[in-house]
């Protein structure tokens, strides 16, 4: 580092502080809800590198410190050459800005910051605007299967020129939009921000120096890198394989896959992404451009984070990691591809690197936390004149997982956002809805020495005479939060319609349920996952849950080895001899739950490692299909709900055989191109 | 002055105390402004903080001759409430909610407290699950009864209740902040039959829509409720042996105070009146001195707070919290901004110089205290630098050392790879640049965020480091000019002893702002002024005219489909000409002030759709909120005696800028009005020692404040002090 160890820190919080302030000053201009309250925004200093190097500590989106602007940067050069003052950038195009932009709604903007006529260092904001035109307002759905549906791509442009507003690309993005008037205010006020920052960058320079700035830049990103690597380094060497899944491709399709092989070697971490599935119909895609980005990495810097919590936020953080992913599939989708709401799949990708971390670092990483974020939403006609209300009702999370020494947070996940809930009593005073119920849900949590978090449960009533239910994002209704070092899987999500007059029905995935009055919606979110062998959770604290009443005196018994009767004062107390009885014998949690290990009775790593190393080989637009077509030939065999339904040996054996066959033949056709594929794609599933 | 002088007054002191960890503070407070105030410092005694109240008042009237009759009021900031909350050493409470939401503690609002920190754990729900019941009772949106219990229920709820090992019960129904009357009736009827156990209903306690935050605010008030009765009850019967009967009054989080009755009935305001009551002394100061616009800088051992004041009163905010969790009553909005005097200097693995955020605090506190402490601190590092006087520190009440502060900046200075002279001393200056830039960064980014600029702001600092740290602090942060007052190490107890009496009211109902909801408003503000009246009046509060009693009235608004409310103030006497257009208006103004844009409605651009044109954006009205002050002194501080031009009592060494200076040190008792004299300086005085940097000038007031602004500020010059 070149500059002296005072200077360096000095600088560091001014420059950080410099970001925090352009975040508070966007905040505070900002024209949406999605900027001024669910803060889906951030501003930050980028280094001519095109790396972040002053990034806010806790304001606005702190994941995105992982994104890189150079592809951007290049792209602008390459249309414009060189840039002037004043120039800003925009793109929302996650294909043209190189994965800076990850889904349309986020306009990017870019200002090179100029000092004695060089480019000296660039101010760069983002934020979710409200509606970028597309198939629905506000642009986003997860049905969407091509970007072109998503909405309006913007290339990296100049939306100001020389410091005066571009308006043809202004008159563009108007055009565009189901709501120009708030684009357009929050787009000039994130102006503004990088305008304050370069203001304050300014001065920075009259203080310190330009020569301090350039080195600055450089130094804070290193001091980053060796710190994050020093973290990485505690971490034991060695290849760690994990894979896990989403249920499907946004409520329809098959499970897809999302498989890991992580090398820990000299203070650097490798991400392997192969054997993860083909990018999908649907707009869960998440555009990597096969680089450490952001959405592929924040289960690394959460840890580098949680075990050095001074660490400095920068784009050096990202330094020490490498990836692979491959081009087409899911984790690094052709540009074509939608993207809409590539959080739910990041969910599922900080799953699996939390599980193949957990492999080198037992005792720092939980177990699975609930993995789905379930915004419930309900569209009902509006109370005062025509149109709709359309009203979050409840953001839902699950637990998150146990962990040596921890049991997991009851009824909360911020392993990717961290939302926080509606008012009981906003909801019902804006909506027809009553709240029937909010809360915890009972033995959800996956037991262990320290159990995952409980989910939560939320029951709501229609009040008005009819309305729609929306619960996009739902996840994990399939596949359970999984437990980790002998600890079970957590409760899977459950969502269930009570109608007068008829028996409760689960009703699995919904987009757009259409709900009468008097009906009530019934939502159960994950537990989750254990951590350690249940049988070794004191039972005090068996009997401090059972008292809290979120274990069941049942769940004591069978989960955790622990007998739980009434005392003589009819208080709930442990019977010690009962439970030295029970826990003689150890039987083994399921730590993935019993739906993945009937899944993985057919579709074996090995299986599906052997498929993808086929599918690879096809041209991109072949492989969904192929991919569909083997595993159906399998799922033919197997009940319609597998795995949430078992099979017997037999039927497993039997769909595992012609898995087999349907991939050799698969094969087969790779070898000689020009067989034909029709035999496959006709088998169907059975429904 | 004598203290015969003082015994000749009309029997109308007022004392203020503050009681904090290690010190409590007093100041006698003469409003007649004739004599200045007295101050006094007494060892605070944890174990029973009465003892130290009840010694320092004796010693207070003994060193003054002053008879007990002589004290007209004693006002009292306490943070008993507040440490029992932070310590969790509270009552057990009980908890009755509507069926369905026994997990409202457990769920909160569902937030972590890290995004990226996956070992940073929740606050535990100060109740815990077992103690929460549940009762088929609630209201629906329009406060409409839609589930109540029979006498059988609450029968056995109110056994269930009984059978819970709690001292204290808070009920909350759903939507009861429509109806906190029946819900008040439902807790009684609980009450009856659950024995002993009082039931506390949230509506009553706080009704505003929000019911988690609402359930707080009735827990936090149960939980603290017999610890504050225990140390009143002490403290009046030892104030009572000292033949005082004044009144005792006990400051309050919005800068306030309340009647000692009214504190024990509601605990939950006083919880953050110690930083409040610093506020409202340092803007009170800045009104006699004219300075409106200050921001206020409570430097104290672990950490530092900053409090922001526009328009010569403090600022409120309804959304703070304690411990993780949230409160929602009104206090005067206080930020902290990180480094204290007891922050640890340290070198990280890659050889980077850090300050805090572990701090040595008061114990065993700074190596110079000479009480254990190893590892050097900020306070070291004013030692090291010629700021603090080894010899002279706290009134000459204690000696540093220096010997083995020198070695610690020193082997500082050696992790640093820095060497050859004066290495130590410039890691220690390296160090104060780094708190200095930190403070200043958090300092700016409170005045980004409401769209302030620093340089229209005065710093007014106190507590024991304020004033040292001062101009380091305005002039990183862009702010021109300093105010020190005359006993800042004391401030917070002048500002009890100082402090209105002062409540908050709040009503929420939720409507779309058109006439009969204006018309609605403005029933509900006479209902609640009436109630506010009431409430002065049982105070004790006569007014002697109607000058004396202010009345706050403020609305929470938002455009339909915002999430938070903007709070919009009226004029009180103007309410009766309050109608929907006037309100709307309001709220577009205020709307515009904060976020820049004002939201008048849709207007369609010409696309065939024609129904939408010019629809005005529906305004909501959430909450009604009213503040009462009664003002209980017209306090005015005493003018100063002009000063004849101050010499410097002696010169020290002074490490600043990279050099060694020689500094003037002045002492402050020998100050007078309009005395003047450049940096580099140093002014000493018992409780704090002020540092003029090289560059600025500092200026003596009439009323005995320091004043410090930059060289280049011509205006400064030119100012006289103001009688």
């Amino acid at each position: 580092m070149k500059l002296d160890p005072i200077t360096l820190e000095i600088l560091g919080n001014k420059l950080t502080a410099i970001a925090e302030e352009m975040c508070l000053t966007l905040q505070r201009t900002g024209r949406t809800l999605y900027v001024k309250e669910t803060a889906d925004f951030c501003c930050a200093l980028v280094g001519l590198d095109g790396r972040f190097f002053a990034y806010p500590r806790a304001l606005g989106v702190s994941g995105f410190v992982g994104l890189d602007c150079t592809a951007t940067l290049a792209a602008a050069r390459e249309r414009y050459g060189d840039l002037e003052p004043g120039d800003v950038i925009l793109t929302n195009d996650p294909a043209r800005s190189g994965g800076l932009a990850t889904h349309l709604p986020d306009l990017h903007i870019l200002e090179p910051f100029f000092h004695d006529g060089e480019i000296v260092a660039y101010g760069w904001g983002f934020l979710h605007a409200s509606d970028v035109g597309g198939k629905v307002p506000s642009s986003i759905s997860p049905t969407n299967h091509e970007i072109y549906q998503e909405g309006l791509q913007i290339p990296p442009v100049k939306i100001m020129r020389a410091g005066e507003l571009n308006e043809d690309v202004a008159a563009l993005l108007r055009a565009n939009s189901r709501t120009p008037e708030a684009n357009m205010g929050d787009l000039r006020a994130m102006i503004g921000a990088v305008g304050t920052g370069r203001e304050r960058l300014r001065q920075t320079i009259a203080q310190h120096g330009v020569a301090a700035l350039l080195d600055v830049q450089r130094d804070l990103v290193e001091y980053a890198a060796r710190r994050g690597s020093a973290v990485l380094a505690k971490v034991p060497e060695g290849t760690y394989r994990f894979s896990d899944f989403l249920d499907d491709e946004a409520g329809s399709g098959a499970p897809v896959r999302i498989a890991l092989a992580v090398t820990l070697a000299d203070g650097r971490i490798h991400l392997d992404f192969t054997g993860s599935d083909p990018q999908v119909a649907a707009a869960i895609n998440i555009p990597s451009h096969g680089r450490p980005h952001a959405w592929l990495t924040l289960r690394v810097l959460a840890l580098m984070v949680t075990l050095d919590p001074g660490i400095p936020i920068n784009g050096g953080l990202l330094a020490p990691i490498d990836v692979t992913a491959p081009k087409g599939s899911l984790v690094n989708p052709l540009p074509n591809a939608a993207v809409g709401v590539r959080h739910a799949a990041a969910v599922r990708v900080n799953d699996a690197l939390n599980g193949v971390l957990g492999q080198a670092l037992p005792e720092t990483m939980p177990a699975a936390s609930g993995g789905t974020i379930i915004p419930v939403v309900i569209a009902e006609p509006a109370r005062h004149g025509g149109g709709q209300n359309v009203q979050v009702v409840e953001p839902m999370v699950g637990g998150t997982g146990g962990r040596a020494g921890f049991d997991g947070a009851d009824g909360r996940d911020s392993s990717i956002s961290n939302l926080s809930n509606n008012p009981v009593e906003t909801v019902e005073a804006e909506t027809e809805l009553e709240i029937v119920r909010y809360g915890l849900r009972e033995d959800s949590a996956g037991p262990g020495q320290w159990r995952g978090g409980s989910g939560q449960m939320l029951r709501f009533r229609i009040r008005g005479a009819q309305g729609h239910v929306l619960a996009r994002g739902m996840e994990r209704l399939t596949f359970r939060p999984w437990g980790s070092q002998g600890g079970g899987a957590g409760e899977p999500a459950r969502l269930e319609l009570h109608r007068a007059g008829e028996a409760p029905r689960s009703l699995g995935k919904i987009d757009m349920l259409a709900v009468a009055e008097n009906d009530e919606i019934a939502l159960y979110t994950p537990g989750g996952g254990g951590w350690g062998h249940p049988f070794d959770r004191e039972p005090e604290a068996v009997l401090a849950d059972v008292r809290r009443g979120l274990v069941s005196r049942d769940a004591a018994r069978r989960d955790y080895g622990v007998a739980v009767i009434a005392d003589a004062s009819g208080r709930a107390s442990v019977d010690d001899a009962e439970t030295e009885a029970l826990r003689r014998d150890r039987p083994t949690p399921s730590a993935l739950g019993t739906e993945r290990e009937r899944w993985d009775a057919v579709f074996s790593p090995a299986r599906l490692d052997r498929l993808h190393h086929a599918l690879f080989a096809l041209p991109a637009v072949q492989r969904r299909t192929s991919r569909q077509a083997v595993l159906d030939a399998a799922l033919a065999e197997l009940p319609s709900a597998f795995p949430r339904e078992g099979a017997i040996d037999d039927a497993l054996a039997h769909a595992a055989s012609r898995f087999d066959a349907a991939l050799i033949s698969l094969e087969a056709t790779l070898a000689n191109p020009a067989a034909d594929l029709g035999d496959l794609s006709t088998s169907t599933r059975s429904s | 002055m004598a203290p015969s002088d003082m015994a000749q007054n009309d029997n109308n002191f007022r004392v203020g105390i503050d009681v904090g960890g290690t010190f409590t503070d007093f100041v006698l407070f003469d409003p007649s402004g004739r004599q200045a105030p007295i101050f006094h410092k007494e060892p605070s005694t944890p174990a029973d903080p009465a003892q130290a109240v009840g010694n320092g008042l004796a010693r207070l009237i003994a060193e003054q001759a002053l008879p007990p009759s002589a004290i007209a009021a004693i006002q009292h900031g306490t943070t008993i409430g507040l440490n029992a909350i932070i310590q969790r050493r509270g009552a057990r409470v009980g908890l009755i909610v509507s069926e369905g939401f026994r997990d409202i503690l457990e769920i909160g609002r569902a937030r972590m407290p890290s995004s990226f920190d996956f070992h940073a754990t929740r606050e535990t729900p100060l109740i815990p699950r077992e103690n929460v019941l549940e009762i088929g009772a609630r209201f629906d949106r329009d406060g409409a009864i839609t589930r109540w219990p029979d006498a059988a229920e609450i029968e056995r709820v109110a056994a269930d209740l009984a059978a819970l090992d709690v001292d204290a019960a808070v009920l909350m129904l759903i939507n009861g902040y429509l109806q906190p009357e029946q819900e008040t009736e439902l807790a009684a009827a609980l009450a009856r039959h659950g024995s002993t156990i009082s039931v506390l209903s949230a509506a009553q306690t706080w009704p505003e829509i929000r019911e988690y935050e609402r359930t707080m605010a009735a827990v936090l008030n149960a939980y603290i409720q017999p610890l504050m009765d225990r140390y009143f009850a002490r403290l009046t019967e030892l104030i009572g042996e000292l033949g005082i009967d004044a009144p005792l009054l006990v400051t309050t989080s919005n800068g306030g105070s309340m009647s000692l009755a009214t504190a024990l009935a509601r605990p939950i305001d006083t919880v953050l009146s110690g930083p409040a009551s610093g506020v409202v002394a340092a803007i009170r100061l800045g009104n006699e001195a004219d300075v409106s616009r200050l921001v206020t800088f409570d430097m104290g051992g672990t950490s530092s707070d900053i409090a922001v004041s526009q328009a010569r009163a403090p600022e409120m905010v309804t959304r703070t919290e304690i411990g993780g969790m949230p409160l929602v009553v009104p206090v005067v909005g206080v930020s902290a901004i990180g480094a204290g005097g007891g922050s640890k200097v340290w070198v990280d693995e890659l050889g980077v110089l850090k300050v805090g955020p572990e701090s040595a605090g008061a114990d065993p506190g700074p190596i110079a205290y000479g009480r254990g402490g190893t590892e050097p601190t900020v306070t070291d590092c004013y030692l090291t630098l010629g700021v603090l006087d080894a010899e002279v520190f706290a009134g000459g009440t204690m000696t540093l050392d220096t010997r083995d502060v020198s070695q610690a900046l020193e082997a500082v200075a050696a992790r640093l790879a820095m060497s050859g002279e004066d290495a130590g001393v410039r890691a220690a200056a390296g160090a104060l640049e780094i708190a200095t830039a930190q403070m200043a960064a958090e300092l700016r980014k409170g005045l980004a965020q409401r769209g302030l600029d620093p340089a229209d702001f005065t710093l007014v600092p106190f507590g024991g480091a304020g004033p040292t740290h001062a101009n380091w602090l305005a002039a990183e942060a862009g702010l021109p000019r300093v105010m020190v007052p005359l006993q800042p190490g004391t401030f917070c107890a002048l500002g009890a002893a100082t402090a209105d009496l002062r409540r908050d009211f709040v009503r929420s109902l939720r409507v779309t702002l058109d006439d009969e909801a204006a018309g609605e408003i403005t029933n509900r503000w006479a209902t609640m002024i009436d109630e506010a009246r009431d409430w002065l009046a049982d105070q004790g509060f006569e007014s002697a005219d109607g000058d004396d009693v202010q009345l706050l009235p403020a609305l929470d608004m938002r455009y339909a489909g915002q999430a938070y409310e903007l709070n919009v103030a009226f004029a009180a006497d103007r309410l009766a000409e309050l109608d929907a257009a006037t309100l709307r208006e309001a709220f577009h103004r205020e709307h515009e002030l904060h976020y820049g844009f004002r939201d008048e409605g849709f207007r369609d651009e010409g696309f065939g759709n024609d129904e939408g044109r010019d629809q005005p954006t529906p305004i909501e009205v959430s909450t009604i909120r009213l503040a009462v002050v009664g003002r209980l002194v017209d306090a005015t501080s005493p003018s100063r005696f002009a000063g004849e031009g101050v010499t410097p009592r002696t010169h020290r060494r002074l490490f600043l800028h990279g050099e060694w200076h020689e500094a003037a040190i002045y002492a402050r008792a020998e100050l007078g009005a309009n005395d003047r004299f450049a940096g580099p300086a140093i002014v000493e005085q018992d409780d704090t020692t002020v540092v003029i940097l090289p560059g600025w000038h500092a200026r003596v007031d009439a009323l005995g404040n320091l004043h410090l602004a930059a060289d280049a500020d011509e205006s400064f010059a030119d100012e006289e002090p103001r009688a």
